[in-house]
């Protein structure tokens, strides 16, 4: 279990990033899946919150991995959906249109920071305008055939740049600037540098590592960055070098002149080489009128939305298929140990070819199954190491001053689960950050400290995966919350408790933030924690206090955990204990054990532990009654300890959790089932459940 | 079971149905045979803390854990020993694979429509609301049981009741 985790200890940027295109790609092609579905009558509310959402996510996603363009078209988009939700804005079919070109713009931004492909300014800025106007006008129908127009003559504009080459005395420069690794100890700041070369046109800079960094190793005072920046100017080469006059060696600075854009061809990489031909092509420009530019590369490999390099990119694979392979490779143990079995009735001598195929016959099973487990499990902290940049930049813009916590964060759980909870755990620190925490200012007024903390907490207790999202600020405000239902018409009343009135900012566009920003305030964001958690099949609950903080708890169940356990016997059964909550197990002297009301407790280390005979709380015929005799095994409740006695020590296994719910009721004091080596179900124990079990017990 | 050949049909009210026959006791009863998924022998079980004496615990079943209701003592009919010829009807009841263990199985009938006579109001094991009739074949009676009633019933305590 540990050997996945340890991978994990160095952050890589670009593994994140990684999974961040894969959902936005998801979330697109959710989106235009709805849209193209959508009949002239328009989408329910439903597909139009679902529209909302996935724009929501594009754009929450893009913050925090700093793709800001992207952010920027999905605000857009987001607020006219937005309007649209709530009625300010009827719903035309040339709105399909509109955000489907949306989305391919948004497609294109991604592909752009992907695999480097080509990035269209103009159609970015067409599109937003487009929005925009939507937005302005109230109404799609008047806005289109400006639009239209508007795209016609940027085409125009397009094509006449391209036929005069004297009307480009605006050239555009492709700068590739290596720093000398000490350059921040000469005193030179690189914001400064920039800020002069923005003064002799447009520019855009991107920086890239040029090793993948080890962050703990880092040293801020080295500049180990390649800058790569893009300049629309008047200006000549002369004048730019002249910037960098005392801060590069010519050998620093690359700088190459580009033809004029949008035919960037020195921009071009390597896998659109191919293409060029079509792209410098005048022909093809004229024949495109009405498409938009970069449509005529949608065929390319590298073209929006497609990747170009499939090497190191991950397969994503149904969740069904990798349990359907988990339970086939779970049988093929079972027989390998079945064969084994009978194998060992024969002969060594005479068979001795036989044994050794079965060794490596085994030894291969046992590799295959620790890697087929092995595909389902990662740390949280994969979800987690999102968390402080993002905090730190809203921090930032919104001026407040936030430490964020992060406990647990080696909890394994399962893949699907995380992807998952990534969406609704991005939302509620947004929350936090925007809602929750309030100015240093106020803070201080209030007798807290200045600033706030953000706890992020990740535990497995009793069978499920607990979350905790804590924030020590305003908390939730009763009044206002029951005040907002009334006007989005929510039933609410006076009457209904505390944790009611929580459950009520659930409620799909319910926000009491007085502005909308572009963090948070849509009230989109715990419409979309409830839905994922409850999609998982998980529970959301809120204490909060005013003044003091709120505490948002997710509750998973552990759908496919794998679970290091010991097994026990009782009688003629045999049962997993989690380790995790395993202390020590001991034969007890008859003299360490006591009585207190007639019910037995252990001494242990001058602790008296109560102990519950597994035997009696499940009803079975046992080998054992006496304590004495048997063996106790300490568990861990929560600070709370408790000696289960059972028959006998059996063995330390690594076990699949299965569901009992699946095709059966739910049973006390369990967590689930597993199958074990000999195919048998072994039940595997909840402590918590017992503990509640035994405690039910002994006040009847 | 995969054939859809002489099943009821919508429109068609004389297609008749097929039905799994088995005994429970001195009684013929039918179900549905698009309920069954297999029949197999009776396996080790794994016991069930405090569940009723009739769910026997629960088996592996291909890496599907599927508990196991022993009718003979739900219903208190025959004698409930376990042996290698005792059978065990593996069933899909509402997206669930319930196992039920009977005293034998007999056969594969098809019943069309005139077959099949409501039932009375009392003389089964079984309560009349989980019969949907009774069926006559060469002079024998079918007790034809709703399956999914039974198995989603309070009663048989297998699937846990909404609320």
């Amino acid at each position: 279990m540990t050997n996945s985790g340890q991978n994990n200890n160095s952050i890589d940027l670009n593994q994140f990033n990684q999974v961040f295109f894969e959902e936005c790609a998801e979330h697109l092609a959710g989106m235009e899946q709805i849209l193209v579905s959508l009949a002239d009558a328009g989408p329910d509310e439903e597909q139009l919150n679902a529209i909302f959402r996935a724009a929501h996510s594009i754009k929450g996603g893009a913050g925090i991995f700093g793709f800001q363009d992207m952010t920027v078209v999905t605000h857009v988009l987001e607020s006219l959906l937005d309007r649209m939700r709530n009625h300010e804005i009827p719903f035309s079919t040339a709105m399909v249109d509109l955000f489907l070109e949306a989305g391919d713009v948004i497609s294109m931004q991604l592909a752009g920071h992907r695999d480097g492909a080509e990035v269209h300014q103009d159609a970015i800025d067409l599109i937003r305008c487009k929005l925009q106007q939507v937005i302005d006008s109230g109404a799609v129908a008047a806005s289109i055939a400006a639009v239209d127009s508007e795209r016609a003559s940027s085409d125009e504009a397009v094509t006449c740049l391209d036929s005069n080459d004297s009307v480009a005395a605006c050239y555009r420069y492709e700068l590739e600037f290596t720093p000398d690794p000490d350059i921040f100890k000469r005193g030179i700041r690189l914001e400064s540098l920039f800020a002069e070369l923005e003064e002799l046109g447009k520019l855009t800079v991107t920086a890239e590592l040029q090793s993948p960094a080890d962050f703990s190793t880092l040293d801020p005072e080295i500049c180990s960055s390649c800058w790569h920046l893009s300049l629309e100017t008047t200006a000549s080469e002369a004048d730019i070098r002249d910037v960098f006059e005392f801060v590069a060696d010519v050998d620093q600075l690359k700088l190459l002149q580009v033809a004029n854009h949008p035919a960037a061809v020195a921009n071009v990489p390597e896998s659109n080489r191919l293409d060029l031909p079509c792209e410098t092509d005048g022909d093809a420009v004229e024949t495109a009128v009405g498409r938009r530019i970069y449509d005529k590369n949608e065929l390319a490999p590298g073209a929006y939305g497609r990747r170009t390099v499939e090497a190191d990119s991950s397969i994503r694979v149904g969740v069904t298929k990798v349990d359907q392979l988990i339970n086939q490779v779970g049988e093929l143990v079972i027989t390998q140990l079945m064969l084994a079995q009978t194998a060992a009735g024969l002969d060594p001598v005479l068979h001795e070819g036989l044994h050794r195929s079965l060794l490596q016959l085994e030894r291969n099973t046992r590799d295959l199954q620790q890697s087929v487990m092995s595909i389902r499990l990662v740390p949280i902290s994969i979800v987690f190491s999102r968390f402080p940049r993002m905090v730190r930049e809203l921090a930032s813009k919104l001026g407040k001053q936030v430490e964020l916590k992060m406990v647990g964060d080696s909890t394994e759980l399962d893949k699907g689960l995380i992807e998952k909870i990534s969406d609704p755990l991005t939302h509620l620190v947004r929350n936090c950050m925007d809602h929750a925490l309030e100015k240093p200012a106020v803070r201080v007024a209030a007798g807290k400290e200045p600033g706030g903390t953000i706890t992020l907490r990740a535990s497995q207790t009793g069978g499920r995966i607990v979350i905790d999202v804590i924030d020590d600020g305003a908390g939730l405000n009763r009044e206002k919350i029951l005040d907002k239902a009334a006007e989005r018409g929510i039933p609410a009343c006076e009457s209904m408790s505390d944790e009611e009135v929580w459950q009520l900012i659930f409620a799909p566009g319910f926000s009491t933030a007085e502005a909308v920003t572009d963090i948070s305030g849509r009230g989109v964001g715990m419409d979309v924690v409830l839905q994922n958690v409850q999609s998982l099949s998980g529970k959301v609950s809120i204490v909060s206090e005013p003044g003091q903080g709120t505490r948002v708890t997710i509750s998973l169940p552990l759908t496919l955990a794998i679970l290091d356990g010991l097994s026990v016997a009782v009688g003629d059964e045999k049962f997993i204990i989690p380790l995790s909550s395993i202390i020590e197990s001991l034969q007890p002297s008859t003299g360490s054990l006591k009585s207190v009301n007639g019910k037995k407790v252990v001494h242990v280390r001058g602790d008296y532990i109560p102990v519950i005979p597994l035997y009696e709380l499940f009803n079975l015929p046992a080998l054992v009654t006496e304590p004495e005799k048997g063996i106790l095994i300490l568990i861990d409740v929560d600070g709370e300890k408790a000696a289960l006695l059972v028959d006998a020590l059996l063995d330390e296994h690594q076990v699949v959790i299965k569901s009992i719910e699946t095709n059966y009721r739910k049973v006390d004091g369990t967590a689930g089932a597993t199958i074990l080596g000999d195919g048998r179900v072994a039940l595997i124990l909840d402590v918590n459940s017992l503990l509640q079990m035994q405690k039910k017990k002994l006040s009847l | 079971m995969q054939t859809g050949q002489g099943l009821t049909d919508r429109n068609g009210t004389s297609t008749p149905a097929e039905y799994l026959t088995f005994t429970l006791g001195k009684e013929e009863y039918g179900i549905d045979i698009l309920k069954v998924q297999e029949i197999r022998g009776y396996d080790v079980v794994t016991h069930i803390a405090n569940a009723p004496e009739f769910i026997k615990g629960v088996v592996n079943l291909r890496g599907v854990i599927v508990p196991i209701v022993d009718m003979r003592i739900k219903f208190k009919v025959g004698v409930p020993t376990y042996n290698e010829f005792t059978v065990v009807i593996i069933m899909n009841v509402l997206g669930r694979v319930i196992g039920m263990v009977v005293d034998g199985v007999s056969d594969v009938v098809a019943l069309g429509p005139e077959q099949i006579k409501p039932a009375p109001e009392m003389g089964t094991a079984l309560d009349t609301g989980y019969i949907t009739g009774l069926g006559t074949l060469n002079d024998q009676m079918l007790i034809l049981v709703d399956i999914e009633k039974l198995m989603s019933s309070e009663e048989m305590q297998v699937m846990d009741q909404a609320n």
